[in-house]
C-alpha cells in the first residue's frame, strides 16, 4: 500500500521524492539504446502506435504541439512535419540523457524543434498555449499523475487535445502469455541487448502498476478534460487516450 | 491494427479530395456511426477536417443506417434509394459526412505513379478504364439481350408498357367494382325500405 508520501516504483514502494531519482537512473541507463530496445520489445510496433497517435491528433499546419517525455524525439519529428514552418513543436523530457538523444536527432534531421528539460508536473508554459499536448510512454513514470494531467490541461487552448499513449491492460485471454513475455523475456532481452536487466524489469513492473483504460479515462476527466475516448492497440497492450479541453 | 490501417486509408483518400476538409471542419470533434448490418463503424471528424475511426467508448452524435439491400441500390446509383437511408441524431452532420463520402474519388493513377512512374501508371490506368468500360458495355449488352429474349422469345419477363397497361386495367376494374358495390347497396337499401304506413300489422301475441 502507498501512503501519502510513498509511491510505486515498479512493484516496490518508495518515498515520493525518491521515485523521480530512480526513474532518472533507469532512463539515464537505457537512453542510448532506448529505441533499439523499443523496436525489439514491440517488434517495431511502437512506431505504428506513434504514427496512429499523430493521425488521430487532428494536428494541422500552424498548430502548436507539446511533446512531453518525448525522449528520443520520434513523435516530435512526426509532428514537426505536420505543423510545417508556421507551427511549433516543443520537445520536453525530465531526463537530460534522453532529451540529449532527442535533441541531437532533431538537429541531424534538420528540424527546428526546441528541446527543453522540465518536469511535467510543473510545466513552464503559459495557460492555453498549445493546440495539442502528447505524452507517449511517459505518464506511468510520473510520481503524481493527477498533477501532471492537470498541468497538461492547463497549457491546452480551449478545443485543444491531450493524447496519452501508454501501456495498458491487455485483453484477458492473452494476459498469461503477456506476463511470461514481460517478466521472463523482457529482462533477458534487456540483459543481452542493453546489458541492463534491472531497468527492463522496472519497465515491465511499471506497466503493470499503471492504471487501466477506464481508470485513466476517469483520471483525465477528473483533470478537466471532456469527451475522453480511448483506442486499444494490439489487444490492449497499449491504449491511446484522447480528451478535449472545453 | 485494423483501426490504424483504416484511419490511414481514409486519411489518404481525404488527402486526394482536399475539398472535403473545409466541409468537415465545422463539425470537428463530432462522430457518426455507420450501421450496415452486420458491420458497424464510427468515424470521428478531426480538428484539421480529417477523419479517423472512433475509439472504444465513443458516443456518436449521429447514426446512419443502411440495410444491405439498400446498399446494392446505392452502389447501382439508384437516386430513390437515398431517400430510404435512415438518419438519427444530428442530421446536418450526417448529411455533410454522407455527402463527402459519396463524392470522394480514389485517384489510383496518382498512387500507382509513385510506385512505378508516371507513364506506366497512365498506361495501366488507361487500360483499366478501357477494360472497365468494355466490361460495363458488355454487361449491359448481355442484360439487354437476355431481357429481350425473356420478353419476346420466351416471355418470362413482362414489358414495362404491359405492366403499366395492367396497372391501369386494375385501377379501372377497382373503380368499376366500387361503383357497382355502391349501386348494389343503394338498390338493396331501396328494396328493404318499407314506409311506416305500409307496414303490415303484426299479430299481437298474448
Amino acid at each position: 500500500m502507498t501512503t501519502e508520501h510513498n509511491t510505486h516504483f515498479g512493484f516496490k514502494t518508495v518515498a515520493e521524492e525518491e521515485k523521480a531519482k530512480k526513474v532518472a537512473e533507469v532512463f539515464h541507463s537505457v537512453a542510448n539504446k532506448y529505441d533499439l530496445m523499443n523496436d525489439v520489445m514491440s517488434a517495431g510496433l511502437h512506431r505504428g502506435w506513434k504514427r496512429f497517435a499523430v493521425s488521430v491528433s487532428g494536428v494541422g499546419t500552424g498548430d502548436k504541439v507539446l511533446d512531453i517525455a518525448g525522449g528520443s524525439g520520434d513523435l516530435s519529428k512526426l509532428f514537426a512535419q505536420k505543423v510545417g514552418t508556421e507551427g511549433q513543436v516543443i520537445l520536453t523530457d525530465i531526463n537530460a540523457s534522453m532529451l540529449g538523444v532527442g535533441r541531437d536527432r532533431m538537429l541531424d534531421a534538420g528540424l527546428n524543434v526546441p528541446a527543453l528539460q522540465c518536469d511535467a508536473e510543473k510545466l513552464p508554459f503559459p495557460d492555453q498555449y498549445f493546440d495539442c499536448v502528447i505524452v507517449a510512454f511517459g505518464l506511468r513514470n510520473m510520481t503524481h499523475k493527477d498533477r501532471a494531467l492537470a498541468e497538461m490541461q492547463r497549457v491546452l487552448k480551449v478545443g485543444g487535445r491531450l493524447l496519452v499513449l501508454e501501456f495498458s491492460k491487455v485483453w484477458q485471454p492473452l494476459s498469461k502469455v503477456y506476463d511470461a513475455y514481460s517478466f521472463k523475456l523482457l529482462p533477458l532481452m534487456g540483459k543481452l541487448l542493453a546489458k541492463d536487466a534491472e531497468s527492463y524489469q522496472y519497465l515491465a513492473e511499471s506497466i503493470r502498476m499503471h492504471p487501466d483504460q477506464e481508470t485513466l479515462k476517469q483520471m483525465m476527466t477528473d483533470a478537466g478534460l471532456s469527451k475522453v475516448d480511448y483506442y486499444n492497440l494490439a489487444a490492449g497492450v497499449v491504449a491511446l487516450h484522447k480528451g478535449y479541453k472545453t | 491494427m485494423f483501426k490504424g490501417i483504416s484511419t490511414r486509408l481514409i486519411q489518404h483518400l481525404l488527402a486526394q479530395n482536399s475539398w472535403a476538409n473545409a466541409l468537415l471542419q465545422p463539425y470537428a470533434g463530432k462522430s457518426v456511426q455507420f450501421n450496415i448490418p452486420p458491420v458497424r463503424s464510427t468515424l470521428v471528424i478531426l480538428e484539421n477536417g480529417n477523419l479517423a475511426i472512433a475509439g472504444e467508448t465513443n458516443v456518436p452524435d449521429a447514426r446512419i443506417t443502411i440495410p444491405p439491400s439498400l446498399l446494392l441500390r446505392l452502389i447501382a446509383k439508384d437516386e430513390t434509394a437515398k431517400l430510404q437511408i435512415k438518419v438519427d441524431g444530428d442530421t446536418a452532420l450526417a448529411t455533410a459526412l454522407a455527402k463527402v463520402l459519396s463524392h470522394m474519388r480514389w485517384d489510383y493513377e496518382s498512387d500507382l505513379s509513385k510506385l512505378i512512374g508516371d507513364v506506366p501508371a497512365y498506361k495501366i490506368s488507361e487500360f483499366g478504364r478501357n477494360a472497365g468500360a468494355s466490361i460495363k458495355e458488355t454487361g449491359e449488352n448481355i442484360a439487354n439481350m437476355l431481357s429481350e429474349y425473356w420478353q419476346e422469345e420466351k416471355p418470362t419477363l413482362t414489358k414495362k408498357r404491359h405492366i403499366e397497361q395492367f396497372n391501369t386495367d386494375v385501377d379501372t376494374l377497382r373503380a368499376d367494382v366500387e361503383r357497382f358495390e355502391k349501386r348494389l347497396k343503394k338498390l338493396t337499401d331501396s328494396m328493404s325500405y318499407v314506409p311506416d304506413s305500409n307496414k303490415p300489422e303484426t299479430d299481437s301475441v298474448q
